[in-house]
């Protein structure tokens, strides 16, 4: 369906934003490294032989729990109230347009009541999902903007991202796991047992520090395509870029101890619920506002010489 | 959406969905005739209006367009923003003969001009507007991403609920001269419509 679109557009020759080649190809390179990483390490566990199964085996029913678990478990801890359409009539009407827009079903549409601003969409599929705005967020925002940041939540939704980065966590999970347990492996077997363990431990060791970055890299590589499909959908890069220089600027300014709280959500949220800046961009799971304020900018022009 | 598009995370808004708008200019007259619902003589096209000269200048041009064919009958044309940014453009028989038809033809001329604008993707829908024997308003709404229609009859006491047994009446009425949307959590509401 979506090929018919695209060929139906290439034959019209005229679309309001442009292509990004550039993103594509930097995501596509990630996953390619984190699979390679990902297909040695299979290699060694199997080297490793049968001790190796049962941890694949443990490792994958927690993937399965994480995929179909993790939001409820994250919301329940969070105090996340459902909101009927007669309660925040306006926060309903934004996502019921976004949804025609993007042609998706209605979400669960909830509000969390704490004074950070913030948002996040969460759901395996179109079918199951639940977007959030905080009080400070509907407070803070006007509708464009306010729709800017949920057109970027319901694009995460779109491109499947929680599916996609809990898929692609899989193996450094799973190393994660092996190097917790491996006092339990050591001790009364032979020579050639021991160094087999001794193996496997180091691989994993390489494979999470590894697949650590590969992820961070991952993770914002996906803020910004939900950033630049966000200002597609609604057609205005601007109030996004204007809604996150708020959002930031008001989150640094609220205290951190406020803040801590919300730390187990912070891959989902537009902005990261950490009021400190990283030393490193490669230790982030969102790209700097800089950044992805530059992005929003190329493709406000964009749209403005399209035609 | 493919695998790679997933992996990527690049997704395209869809485009209009292959347009049955003139649907409504046949079923007007089952739902004159059999159901004593009355055109109200206006329909509204939705849609994101971009912030830029070029698709400004498109909508000055398409206004001209639509003015020029609504000549003969007398359609006039208004536009009007929501507090959302979205975009209505309003089109109005005269009060002693309102014509379904010239409203569709109206607001296909305006969604085709966007279209060939290149801006297919921001249409939203279209509306038009009937009432019933109780002088009850009653919504049609075109949904232009899924090329399906849905009834909307808001309560006319005011507040934000809608008449759901009514609009599943009319679905049941009129199915089978309208392609009705058959995923009932898609009957978007559209509060303050301005016709």
């Amino acid at each position: 369906m979506s090929r018919v679109c695209d060929n139906q557009r290439m034959a019209s020759g005229r679309t309001s934003f442009g292509k990004d080649t550039g993103l594509q190809a930097r995501m596509l390179l990630t996953l390619f490294l984190l699979g390679l990483v990902y297909v040695v390490f299979i290699g060694v566990l199997f080297v490793a032989g049968a001790g190796a199964v049962i941890i694949v085996a443990v490792a994958l029913v927690l993937l399965v729990l994480q995929l179909f678990a993790s939001d409820k478990i994250a919301m329940a801890s969070m105090g996340v109230k459902e909101v009927s359409p007669a309660e925040e009539p306006e926060l309903h009407a934004i996502i019921e347009r976004l949804c025609v827009q993007a042609d998706l079903p209605k979400p669960k549409v909830c509000v969390m009541e704490t004074s950070m601003p913030n948002a996040f969409a969460m759901g395996r599929s179109r079918k199951s999902t639940t977007v959030c705005a905080t009080r400070g967020i509907l407070e803070l925002l006007s509708p464009a903007e306010l729709e800017g940041v949920l057109a970027h939540e319901l694009t995460h939704v779109i491109n499947r991202d929680v599916m996609v980065m809990t898929l692609a966590g899989f193996f450094a999970s799973l190393a994660a796991l092996i190097l917790q347990f491996s006092f339990f492996f050591g001790g009364g077997g032979d020579r050639e047992e021991e160094e087999d363990i001794f193996l496997v431990v180091i691989a994993s060791m390489i494979v999470y520090a590894v697949s650590f970055f590969l992820m961070r890299a991952l993770s914002r590589y996906r803020e910004f395509a939900a950033d630049r499909g966000g200002a597609v959908l609604t057609g205005r890069p601007s109030a996004l870029a204007s809604a996150l220089i708020k959002v930031t600027g008001t989150i640094e300014r609220v205290p951190s101890q406020d803040l801590r709280s919300a730390e187990a959500l912070s891959a989902f949220f537009i902005v990261p619920a950490r009021a400190k800046k990283s030393l490193l961009n490669l230790f982030a799971d969102h790209p700097p506002l800089e950044q992805r304020l530059a992005a929003l900018e190329r493709l406000e022009s964009q749209l403005q010489s399209a035609g | 959406m493919g695998l790679r598009d997933i992996l990527t995370g690049r997704h395209q808004v869809k485009g209009p969905a292959p347009d049955r708008l003139f649907a409504i200019s046949t079923a007007y007259v089952t739902l004159e005739s059999e159901h004593q619902i009355e055109p109200a003589g206006s329909a509204a096209i939705v849609f994101q209006a971009l912030a830029t000269s070029e698709f400004e200048s498109t909508l000055r041009d398409m206004e001209e367009v639509v003015k020029a064919t609504g000549g003969d009958s007398g359609t006039s044309v208004s536009t009007e923003d929501d507090s959302y940014g979205y975009r209505w453009m309003i089109l109005r028989n005269p009060a002693q003969a309102p014509s379904v038809e010239d409203l569709a033809v109206g607001i296909n001329a305006v969604s085709s001009s966007i279209e060939t604008a290149g801006h297919g993707e921001r249409l939203l829908c279209a509306v038009f507007a009937f009432d019933d024997a109780q002088k009850r308003r009653i919504y049609f709404i075109y949904n232009y991403k899924r090329g399906f229609w849905y009834p909307f009859v808001p309560d006319p006491s005011g507040a934000q609920q809608r008449l759901t047994e009514r609009e599943l009446q009319l679905k049941a009425q009129m199915g089978a001269e309208l392609p009705m949307e058959p995923e009932l959590e898609r009957w978007f509401p559209l509060w303050g419509i301005p016709i």
